[in-house]
């Protein structure tokens, strides 16, 4: 019998002569070949809420490189079929009379992503491959340029072994911010906190003078305050994680966007857990913004008129104003409030699918091609989110504007 | 009238009137129904074929009863051209996709022109070798594509990193 016949490949390296080749069995490259998942102790499937089109995504964790996939209805059909025993060409009529269409190229795709996530057995042979493909970071200015871009990446850090300390946290009282009682306290504390800024608003004015007359102080003092709630924030949003027995995966700081200085809880885990929890931790984090400002409030009130009330009055203001934009979803930013969105909505990855929907949109009024109804929502969010930025934009313009003429008034 | 046809086909673009007339003579007019099989992967091979009306599907046997479809010829194009020179098993099947007409040039009859006519098989041959070289250039194409699909499909990917769900609460 003939030896299996073989493939060639071959690499190069950018910037540098030569070549490598590499040496695959060509029969491992054919419709015949069978992917087998890892067994099932390696991986945690979980169903999603139905999503507005009526489909149901699923999000699938590896336990080996603790990676989470979101499998789309047709995904999820591959993966049951990925059992080791159905060949390529066999799953592709499969997914054609589930779905009436031959579409490989979703089937290859699914596959990369499943092996990227170490989700499938590998053949023998194909680590190796990869590993020996050559550097691909090009040449020095490409790199240069590569540096400049992580930039905001260095300037971030994590927390090795978050879960551990969260868990210890958690089982050492931070229980306690879970149970019922403290959400009621929580309310209506904030009810009288409530009535305590009403009773002080007629003293507003006064407040903020006080305020503007020690500007170096103030300033300092919300310097200081701001990224100790910022991080008992993310520490409450990773305790309630624990609260559903779910993993956090890292916490720390990093840029948002490349551009906005922030602590987080990576909490991914709580996707393998209900919509319900995701709400909650979503929501739980705010809470610490609307009780400190509760606090703040309560201590202005119970102050007599000096520096000291209008400072707890401004912190007050500052958290509670901290909560509100944490929880308002149209800002093109995935803070909590975009968070709650997408998960009533059932669509995780909500603000990705809507900017990738942007550019085809005037392809389709073109066509006359009908929207469906997910993509309406897609629009909606989009439509929100720019004008959101647009008031704001104006009304900061305003103020600008006003700062300009007292200036030129006062001069 | 099919001299008119034949001096639009790619093949024959070279040659005149007369000419045209003399290899007229020597081509069979062929009815196939859609549905029909014209030559079957395997079979000998003994004549080149004209579509003059129709469409003609050619296809690869992959596995079990699953073909992969490599091409389709429509009027003015010619196909089973290897089966000129060479007297091996056909490479793939053809099949009439709708009721189609095509000529035949058997190899005997090409044959008789290189011996009889060399100047119009120089010029039939110079024709054919450019296709060749169109076609092969093709196959190499979707080699190419058969292999980087198969080398994702089991892993040796070189894809960029996909997507992966995440949520950073902030």
């Amino acid at each position: 019998m003939p030896d299996p016949a073989k493939l060639e490949l071959l690499t190069r390296t950018p910037g540098e002569s030569g070549f490598q080749v590499h040496e695959v069995e060509s029969s491992q490259a054919h419709l015949l070949f069978k992917p087998k998942r890892l067994p099932e102790s390696e991986w945690e499937l979980t169903a999603q809420p139905r999503g507005p089109d009526g489909s149901r995504n699923y999000t699938l964790r590896s336990f080996r490189r603790d990676r989470y996939l979101l499998l789309s209805p047709k995904e999820n059909f591959l993966w049951e079929l990925f059992d080791g025993s159905h060949s390529l060409t066999e799953i592709g009529k499969a997914f054609h009379f589930q779905f009436g269409a031959f579409d490989y190229g979703v089937i290859r795709q699914f596959l990369a992503k499943l092996y990227h996530a170490g989700l499938l057995e590998e053949i023998a042979g194909a680590s190796d491959f990869q590993r020996s493909r050559p550097d691909k970071r090009g040449r020095r200015w490409a790199r240069a340029g590569n540096s400049l871009l992580r930039l905001p990446s260095r300037l971030s850090f994590k927390l090795v072994h978050a879960d551990r300390y969260c868990a210890l946290l958690f089982n050492r009282g931070g229980f306690l911010l879970f149970h019922p009682i403290a959400f009621w306290a929580s309310m209506i504390l904030t009810l009288i906190a409530l009535f305590a800024v009403i009773r002080l608003a007629p003293q507003a004015r006064e407040i903020s003078l006080r305020l503007a007359a020690w500007p170096l102080l103030v300033t300092t003092i919300i310097i200081s305050l701001l990224p100790i709630v910022s991080m008992l924030h993310v520490l409450v949003h990773a305790l309630a994680c624990k609260s559903y027995g779910r993993k956090v995966r890292e916490m720390g700081f990093f840029m948002l966007q490349g551009i906005v200085p922030t602590f987080y809880a990576d909490v991914t885990d709580i996707f393998m857990s209900s919509r319900r929890a995701r709400v909650i931790v979503d929501l739980a984090g705010p809470m610490v913004e609307v009780v400190l400002g509760s606090l703040a409030f309560l201590c202005a009130y119970g102050s007599t008129p000096g520096l000291g009330q209008s400072l707890f009055f401004g912190a007050g203001i500052l958290l509670w104003e901290g909560a509100v934009i944490n929880l308002y979803p149209f800002s093109f930013l995935e803070l909590d409030g975009y968070n709650i969105l997408a998960d009533l909505l059932a669509m995780p990855t909500l603000r990705r699918q809507a900017l990738a929907l942007y550019p085809t949109l005037p392809r389709r009024f073109r066509t006359g091609e009908m929207l469906q109804r997910s993509e309406w929502i897609l629009l909606g969010y989009l439509g929100l989110c720019l004008v959101s930025v647009l008031v704001y934009l104006v009304m900061h313009l305003d103020v600008i504007g006003i700062e300009i003429r007292d200036w030129r008034f006062t001069g | 009238m099919v001299s008119d046809f034949l001096h639009k086909v790619t093949l024959f673009q070279d040659l005149d009137g007369p000419t045209l007339a003399t290899l007229t003579s020597l081509l069979v007019l062929k009815k196939i129904k859609a549905g029909d099989t014209i030559f079957r992967e395997m079979d000998a091979s003994d004549a080149l074929y004209v579509v003059e009306r129709g469409t003609v599907v050619v296809s690869k046997h992959v596995h079990g009863d699953v073909d992969v479809v490599i091409t389709r010829f429509h009027p003015g194009d010619f196909f089973g051209e290897m089966g000129l020179f060479d007297a091996g098993p056909r490479s793939a099947s053809a099949q009439a996709e709708i009721d189609t007409l095509v000529w035949l040039l058997r190899r005997d009859a090409f044959h008789q022109i290189m011996t009889d006519h060399t100047d119009i098989g120089a010029k039939i041959c110079y024709r054919l070798v450019g296709v060749f070289i169109q076609r092969l250039r093709a196959t190499n194409e979707q080699a190419r594509e058969a292999i980087r699909w198969g080398l994702e499909a089991t892993g040796y990917s070189p894809t960029t990193d996909p997507v992966l769900l995440g949520r950073k609460s902030t």
